[in-house]
């Protein structure tokens, strides 16, 4: 309903409430979150990342975990890795996950889908140099197929391979037969995936609190 | 001088005489004062009062949402309606490989969903209490509220830890003390008919000052389905307190490693009564000797059920994990039974990574009581289709269903390891196989 939980020993999640647009409860609830994570310290570590089991069996949870430790993702223009992030940081990467609010206008839901899409570029642009080149495409496709049983390194190989041509075929149209394909720049990107509801299926959406009924 | 030495002999006499008068001596023969049971409906009132202040001091209804139900709207689909979804949008078929980068988006979701809250984690920690028990210890988030909730929060603190805490240290010792003193002396006896139910008595009597040593208040329900000789008893882990809890109604074959120092003298004296179940570390390792002992035990019908707690580590009581196969697969009648403890009076959970034994005895023995429900469950039996580990999980739903716990299919043994590489595996191979199944139909 919007009213304002009294939490009168939290002043700093005001701040950080307007920085990443979280409300004041969901800012609580991520904290204990992150106490939880990081074993009541103050700054989490890839470890402790890794002691999650159900991110255990994700087939991409180094990158995952890596974009929390990367200072692209901190809004601040930074560049390079941080090896322990603190509530704030883990709090701004957690935001490019936040549904956009009901009622923006046009513009600014083109803002927040711009931000969503740049975040998942950084997770797979490992050397930040712009591009999604070939080789860290055929790495993405190596992590999410599996490396035993039916599916042999080439194999994989040959699908990187054929999905990047694909790519290279829709952004550049058509190529002269000895033009190299660099990789796929965050602009390229940006076109293959327009249209794309990159917003709704982007979110974590957090269940609206007053419907929880309290157990016993 | 010497009158005071004199003064305070007399009071510790007096003390101790009251103790077994008041307390001891009905322990003993089962009967009950109704000390304890004043002391709990004034604990309860108390707490019921601290409550209603708490309610009325906040200003809106502020529902903390409780850490157990969920926290995040998941998306119901599996991994193929999703990345069908996120296909749909692709400007043109597929070439050779159905793969493309949206699908990624899939996985990082769900990626991030599960760093904001995922079911096992925060089994390993105590359960969160939904207003303040007047205990230190379960102060995270509560702030000053008012004077009177300070006083009566002091006052709590006086008596829990001046008046209460020694009490009950007392009283530990002393069951202890008489565990071992009156096992062995029951095991000096020759082997009559009178030796089972003498060591039965010893041993029941000695759980129940212990569990007046914690002020548990117990209630057992479905006493009709209890343990019977030649079977096997199960229940979920909470603590090392379970065991006291269990044996205050009845007497039980414990299973285990031989320690040293105190423990593996009380553990010799029990054995002199009655048979237990000990082995040597070595002897733990090989689980044909164990399967061959347990199943030995089971069959002599004389001796006592088996106990045993197959999650195989403590767990904090709001779900019950994976039970380990290993007692499933001795082929004797099961007897499941349920044990939740009500976090208001006193968490019971025993953290062994953050608190030694003695650390969280004495934490027990703070606390206001231990008030916990055990259910004996009916008796189960392994079906002909059903392997060791679908009995498994009939028996674990069966006791997480009574209990009001949450069940679940991870192994307690996360609370120390990692998750194993096999299931990163499998979702990969499950993957795998959407893209390159659609491959095969593609190509031609």
């Amino acid at each position: 309903m919007g009213a304002l939980q009294s939490s009168p020993g939290h002043p700093e999640y005001i701040d950080l409430s307007e920085k990443t647009g979280f409300s004041i409860e969901q800012i609580g609830v991520l904290h204990k979150r992150f106490k939880q994570l990081s074993h009541n310290e103050e700054s989490l570590r890839r470890e402790q990342f890794e002691e999650i089991p159900d991110l255990a069996c994700n087939p991409i949870r180094a990158q995952i975990i890596e974009a929390f430790f990367d200072k692209r993702n901190y809004h601040q223009n930074g560049e390079g890795t941080v090896n322990e992030i603190g509530f704030e940081e883990f709090l701004v990467v957690m935001s490019h996950f936040r549904p956009p609010s009901l009622h923006i206008t046009e513009e600014q839901l083109e803002k927040v889908r711009r931000e969503k899409l740049r975040f998942l570029f950084n997770m797979h642009d490992t050397d930040n140099d712009g591009t999604i080149t070939l080789e860290e495409y055929r790495h993405v496709v190596e992590e999410l197929l599996s490396r035993s049983g039916a599916l042999g390194k080439e194999t994989a190989k040959s699908i990187a391979d054929a999905a990047m041509l694909e790519v290279a075929s829709i952004s550049m149209g058509h190529m002269e037969p000895d033009e190299f394909y660099e990789g796929i720049t965050f602009e390229h990107f940006l076109k293959l995936l327009d249209g794309f509801e990159i917003e709704s299926k982007m979110s974590v959406r957090f269940l609206n609190m007053d419907t929880i009924t309290l157990c016993k | 001088m010497d009158d005071f030495w004199a003064g305070v002999l007399w009071a510790v006499k007096i003390w101790l005489y009251l103790i077994v008068s008041l307390i001891m001596v009905p322990a003993m023969f089962g009967f009950s004062l109704g000390i304890s049971e004043t002391y709990m409906t004034i604990l309860v009132k108390t707490l019921e009062w601290a409550t209603l202040i708490q309610k009325a001091n906040t200003d809106e209804e502020t529902i903390k949402a409780s850490p157990s139900n969920g926290l995040i709207q998941r998306e119901d689909g599996s991994m193929e309606k999703e990345l069908e979804e996120l296909r749909r949008s692709r400007p043109k078929p597929p070439v050779g490989g159905d793969f493309t980068l949206s699908d990624c988006f899939y996985f990082t979701r769900r990626g991030i969903e599960s760093i904001v809250d995922d079911e096992v984690t925060q089994r390993f920690s105590s359960e969160e209490l939904v207003s303040w028990n007047l205990l230190t210890r379960t102060n995270n988030d509560f702030e000053y509220i008012s004077l009177k909730l300070t006083l009566v929060y002091g006052l709590g603190i006086f008596v829990r830890y001046c008046i209460l805490a020694p009490l009950r240290i007392t009283l530990a010792c002393i069951g202890l003390t008489w565990l071992v003193i009156g096992t062995s002396a029951v095991g000096l006896l020759p082997n009559w008919r009178i030796k089972s139910w003498l060591s039965e008595w010893v041993h029941v009597m000695c759980y129940r000052i212990c569990a007046r040593g914690l002020s548990a208040t117990i209630r057992y329900h479905n006493r009709e389905n209890k343990p019977k000789k030649g079977g096997i008893c199960v229940a979920n882990h909470t603590s090392p307190i379970d065991i006291v809890i269990l044996c205050n109604d009845g007497c039980y074959a414990m299973v285990g490693q031989i320690h040293g120092g105190l423990m593996g003298i009380v553990q010799r004296a029990m054995v002199r009564s009655c048979p237990h179940v000990w082995f040597e570390r070595a002897e733990m390792k090989d689980r044909h000797l164990v399967t061959k002992r347990l199943k030995d035990h089971v069959n002599d019908k004389t001796k006592l059920p088996i106990l045993i707690f197959p999650e195989g580590t403590c767990i904090n009581n709001t779900s019950v994990m994976m039970f380990k196969k290993g007692s499933f697969e001795i082929g004797s009648t099961i007897y499941p039974v349920a044990i939740k403890y009500d976090p208001k009076f006193g968490d019971a959970f025993w953290n062994s990574s953050k608190y030694s034994m003695v650390s969280y005895l004495l934490r027990m023995m703070t606390s206001w009581a231990l008030v916990c429900n055990v259910w004996y469950l009916p008796a189960m039996h392994q079906k002909e289709e059903e392997d060791a580990v679908q009995f498994a999980n009939r028996v674990k739903s069966a006791i997480a269903r009574q209990g009001g716990l949450v069940d679940l299919q991870w192994d307690g043994g996360l609370k120390r390891a990692k998750v194993k590489e096999t299931f990163k595996e499998q979702q990969q191979k499950k993957y795998s196989s959407m893209v390159v199944g659609d491959d095969s139909s593609n190509s031609d």
